[in-house]
């Protein structure tokens, strides 16, 4: 459903907090290698499903299910929304096979590959929103909320990849610890409106991490 | 009938359909847990069950699929009350007219290593499901994905009841599972493993199973299931595309393949059965055509011993200091190391040994299979000959693997024989018994003779026994080289078995080794050798078994001979080692900087004619890696260009350690690193490794998802003056200060230095640490600072 044949190397190269310093040769040859190693060996999946949203005093639920999401930010990146799609993705398990390879073989080689694998997942994510606006035409959208932004509690993701039959229709599980397994996996929540939806501003301002941001760590931005 | 008659009969045998499109009718929610309903609804069950008895189906699937301890939790219930719930439910439904099959699917989180619940954990989960399901009359194992999963269940089925076991795994259109696993590699380890049936369900509809059901049937001996899922889902309203009559029509078109169990899965009903059924009334059960093949495989590669196929012989330890030396110190990654080498090379099989005297073989052992099964796909070759060695290393393999050795003496064939044939795995006999190694090619045929009819005895297939001929050195022991040829020769042509033989011993002792090994290879080769036991890394031999492959007329239009020698263009590491710099320390300093790490090799080689170590050491090294943190600190670079200066003074230490050995200490101390429990993702450590290592600090790496225990136990060493621990996530910072209680409790002088996405400075001093690392760089410093402060 969803092919990756490239992958965005200026996304992939912020993600190695690449600030436009010069790229040695070898450094550029370790990721045209990446890159092929990795087109070679991904599975990108993607599921996702519609449920209407059911407001009750402050907890916000999706109907037909029992999945409850808290927080007060997931309840105002949903405001206005009448309904939610859940969505997951993953590029399968042969990435972390190769990140175990490559941190034997050359470390530099992991790193690279390492972002290079978050960046093609990002495209698997955005394509795979490519796919909803399709299929709900004429309805308006928000961004892409996961589990762990904001007061969203990653304890969630379990109960998500149940509703979305994730571990047996892609094979994306999750740790004890709230870590997707494969690695390279995203579950979000994008809300659905029949009315434009206020544009919000996705800044560091309003985000939950700002704190303990990586990138801001390294003065660049997530690109959320 | 008996069920285990029904299994064995010349008749085909109908399972259910599915139980949660039948659920989801009768209005259970999405996400809630459906074998909740036995204790709470069992009629609804009992009614299920019901619909399909009368519809035709010989066997039941109890409705406890996902009672497991992980799945169970916070339920309310025990997987011990839901499964014999459950059970209970479908015996009394199926009276006399059915059977209960107790329903065990995965446990919803992956194993090692990409997830981090372990083989044996997972085994202890399956083994409670089986007891609590004791009352069943079999167990199918079902919609598995990880193969590795479901040789925990099977295993965990076998030891646990006497009931038969099917086993059924599911797979995408490319042919494997979501974990790579492969139809040959499944069909190979389950029913090597005992499974009374093997085969595929969910997945895709019957259209698409098609050919992987044509591929089971090509490799499995015994029966083979099927239980496809109603055509393929609508994205949007989830409902399937085929009809009760199409799956019936589809489905019964198995039959010819030589499938005998057949049923449902999601989205069919009692109807789709029934049409099967009746579909089928014209047929009559045919089993499938087997070939005989030899073959071994990991979850994923399966190598069919066809042909000459390379087993390489680097992972062990006789002969080799380094290695010894990184078995002593559990330094897994230079083990891995030898691996991928030799993977690269073109090695088809590993064979992997690990024995010391000063060492646990078997915990070694059992470590170093989990991690090589992690990084490589090459099949294995368990080498020891201690039963209790090959049984640890045959229960945590993920796959089937052979076992070198036996050999002809009682002792080892009462021993090791039944470990290998609870296993399933292939057998390597070498032809020496009490009486040592025969001189004659005829005593040595006898032994192997012997070797075959006992291991034939107790129940392994003949295709899985191989003969090892026994090398003798040529320069000792010259007359004897031809009757290993012709042993050789008669127990390949004779017996019928496949042959292997460690080829390298032949030339100890003389000059121009890799010559006699040439040739003697060929001979071999001529003579039947099937399996060279062989260093792949070495050209000329890889090439002698690749240029027979052409002569012999194996290599069909010479594809894998062109494949390896028509295209001379250079790798691309070549750029790394291309420049030459002169002998210089600022030619050293140069090459670290830019990462060039064969250059620096060279370099600190020829360095070390007119300096000291430890002179190279502090003098150019640690100052070019100086060099090359300042400006990753100062943005002038970025993190991968810093780890290319790390390898390329990794590869000056290399050339350091081994000139003038360990003890002579260029150590500048040891640092504990870990990525703590509950985190696997183990990146950023590993990157503090390398530049640790590189600043002449020996790393004590104890991995991912580490114990709190084991950190504080291995800091119980008191040289160690700093231990570094890392967390990507906020759910895993309990885990960090939780170790940092622990680790103060017992080294309270002991310096913990931490770092990972989501620390921040504050965190890090509340939960304890002494120091923040914003990055690897970081890291080092405080290493330093630590260590100077000691020194």
């Amino acid at each position: 459903m969803i092919n990756i044949e490239r992958i965005d190397r200026s996304e992939a190269l912020r993600y190695l907090a690449f600030k436009g310093q010069e790229i040695p040769p070898e450094t550029d040859a370790y990721m045209d290698e990446c890159e092929s190693r990795i087109l070679k060996i991904i599975t990108p999946k993607f599921l996702f499903k519609y449920f209407p949203v059911v407001r009750c005093e402050d907890t916000l639920s999706l109907d037909g299910t029992r999945l409850v999401l808290e927080g007060k930010d997931i309840r105002s990146h949903l405001e206005g929304c009448t309904g939610a799609v859940l969505m997951a993705a993953t590029v399968g398990s042969g990435t972390d096979m190769l990140l175990r390879q490559l941190m034997i073989e050359d470390m530099a080689k992991a790193v690279i590959a390492d972002a290079f694998m978050s960046a093609c997942i990002e495209q698997v994510c955005n394509d795979g929103e490519n796919i909803i606006k399709n299929d709900l035409a004429g309805k308006y959208f928000t961004w892409r909320f996961s589990p762990g932004y904001g007061d969203f509690p990653l304890d969630v993701q379990k109960k998500l990849l149940d509703v979305l039959d994730a571990p047996k229709r892609i094979g994306l599980c999750v740790m004890g610890s709230g870590l997707l397994t494969p690695v390279k996996s995203v579950t979000a929540v994008i809300g659905i409106s029949d009315a434009p939806l206020p544009r919000r501003v996705r800044d560091c301002a309003g985000c939950d991490l700002r704190n303990t941001c990586i990138y801001r760590k390294k003065g660049i931005h997530c690109g959320n | 009938m008996e069920i285990n008659k029904l299994l064995s009969e010349n008749e085909f045998v109908y399972l259910d359909g599915a139980m949660g499109t039948m659920l989801q009718k009768s209005g259970l929610e999405t996400g809630e847990m459906p074998e909740i309903l036995n204790i709470t609804h069992p009629e609804i069950i009992a009614d299920i069950h019901r619909q399909y008895l009368s519809a035709g189906s010989m066997i039941v699937y109890t409705n406890t699929f996902g009672a497991n301890r992980l799945k169970a939790e916070g339920s309310g219930y025990t997987p011990a009350e839901l499964i014999s719930a459950g059970v209970d439910i479908a015996r009394r439904v199926c009276g006399s007219e059915g059977y209960a099959a107790l329903d065990i699917g995965p446990l919803g989180q992956l194993l090692e290593p990409t997830g981090s619940l372990s083989f044996e954990e997972a085994y202890d989960i399956f083994k409670e499901m089986v007891i609590a399901g004791a009352d069943a009359d079999l167990i199918v194992i079902e919609t598995m994905t990880d193969l590795y999963e479901a040789k925990a269940a099977l295993l965990a089925a076998k030891e646990n009841s006497d009931l038969p076991v099917i086993v059924t795994m599911t797979f995408e259109e490319n042919g494997r599972t979501f974990t790579g696993c492969s139809v040959p590699a499944m069909v190979l380890t389950l029913e090597g493993l005992g499974a009374d049936a093997v085969g595929v369900n969910c997945s895709l509809g019957p259209k698409e199973l098609a050919p992987i059901i044509e591929e089971i049937c090509k490799y499995s001996h015994v029966p083979v299931a099927v239980k496809p899922n109603a055509g393929l889902p609508d994205p949007v309203t989830g409902l399937y595309n085929v009809g009760a009559e199409e799956f019936g029509e589809l489905c019964s078109g198995f039959a010819d393949m030589g499938v005998k169990i057949f049923g449902g899965c999601c989205g069919t009903s009692p109807e789709y059965i029934a049409a099967v059924i009746s579909r089928n009334k014209s047929k009559k059960y045919s089993p499938q055509n087997v070939k005989e093949l030899s073959a071994v495989c990991s979850y994923a590669d399966t190598v069919i011993i066809d042909q000459p196929r390379v087993i390489g012989e680097r992972i062990n330890p006789t002969g080799k200091k380094r290695f010894k030396e990184a078995l002593r110190n559990n330094d897994m990654d230079y083990i891995l190391g030898q691996a991928l080498e030799q993977s690269g090379a073109g090695a088809d099989i590993l064979d992997v040994n690990v024995g010391l005297p000063d060492i646990d073989e078997k915990a070694m052992m059992i470590r170093t299979v989990k991690a090589l099964q992690g990084v490589v796909d090459l099949p294995l070759q368990i080498d020891s000959t201690i039963p209790e060695v090959i049984e640890g290393a045959l229960r945590v393999y993920n796959g089937k693997p052979i076992v070198n050795s036996v050999n002809g003496e009682e002792k080892s064939l009462q021993n090791i024989l039944p470990v290998v044939k609870k296993y399933g795995a292939m057998v390597i006999g070498l032809t020496l018994d009490e009486g040592g190694i025969p001189k004659k090619a005829e005593d040595r045929f006898a032994i192997a003779k012997r070797i075959m009819d006992r291991a034939i005895e107790i129940g392994i297939p003949k295709r899985d026994i191989i003969i090892d001929c026994l090398t003798l050195t040529a320069s000792a022991e010259q007359a004897g080289v031809m009757e290993t040829v012709k042993a050789l020769h008669r127990v390949k042509i004779e017996l019928g078995l496949k042959t292997a033989l460690g080829v390298s011993n032949i030339s100890f002792g003389l000059p121009n080794r890799e010559l006699i090994n040439c040739n003697f290879l060929q001979m071999c080769l001529a003579a039947g050798l099937d399996l060279p036991i062989i260093n792949p890394n070495v050209p000329a031999m890889l090439g002698a078994v690749r240029a027979y492959k052409v002569l012999a007329n194996i290599d069909e239009s010479s594809v894998e001979y062109i494949d390896a020698y028509g295209n001379s263009a250079p790798a691309p590491q070549n750029l790394l080692s291309a420049p030459t710099e002169e002998a210089s320390p600022e030619g050293l300093i140069l090459a670290v900087q830019r990462g060039l790490k064969g250059e620096c090799g060279t370099l600190t080689e020829r360095l070390l004619e007119k300096f000291s170590p430890m002179d190279i050491v502090d003098n150019m090294l640690i100052p070019a890696l100086d060099k090359a943190g300042a400006d990753f600190e100062s943005g002038k670079s970025f993190l991968p260009q810093l780890i290319l200066s790390a390898n390329g003074a990794q590869a000056a230490f290399e050339v350091i350690k081994s000139k003038i050995g360990k003890q002579d200490g260029v150590s500048k101390g040891k640092v504990i690193l870990a990525t703590v429990k509950g985190d696997i993702h183990d990146i950023g450590k590993n990157i503090v490794k390398v530049l640790l290592e590189n600043y002449g600090f020996d790393v004590i790496d104890l991995g991912r998802d580490v114990d709190y225990q084991r950190v504080a136990d291995a800091a119980m060493d008191k040289e160690i003056k700093l231990v570094g621990l890392s967390a990507l996530m906020t759910t895993t910072l309990k885990s960090m200060e939780e170790t940092i209680k622990l680790v103060r409790s017992v080294r309270p002088d002991c310096k913990i230095v931490v770092g990972g996405a989501v620390l921040t400075p504050e965190y890090a001093e509340r939960i304890g640490a002494d120091y923040y690392a914003r990055d690897a760089k970081a890291t080092v410093d405080a290493a330093r600072e630590v260590y100077s402060a000691v020194n």
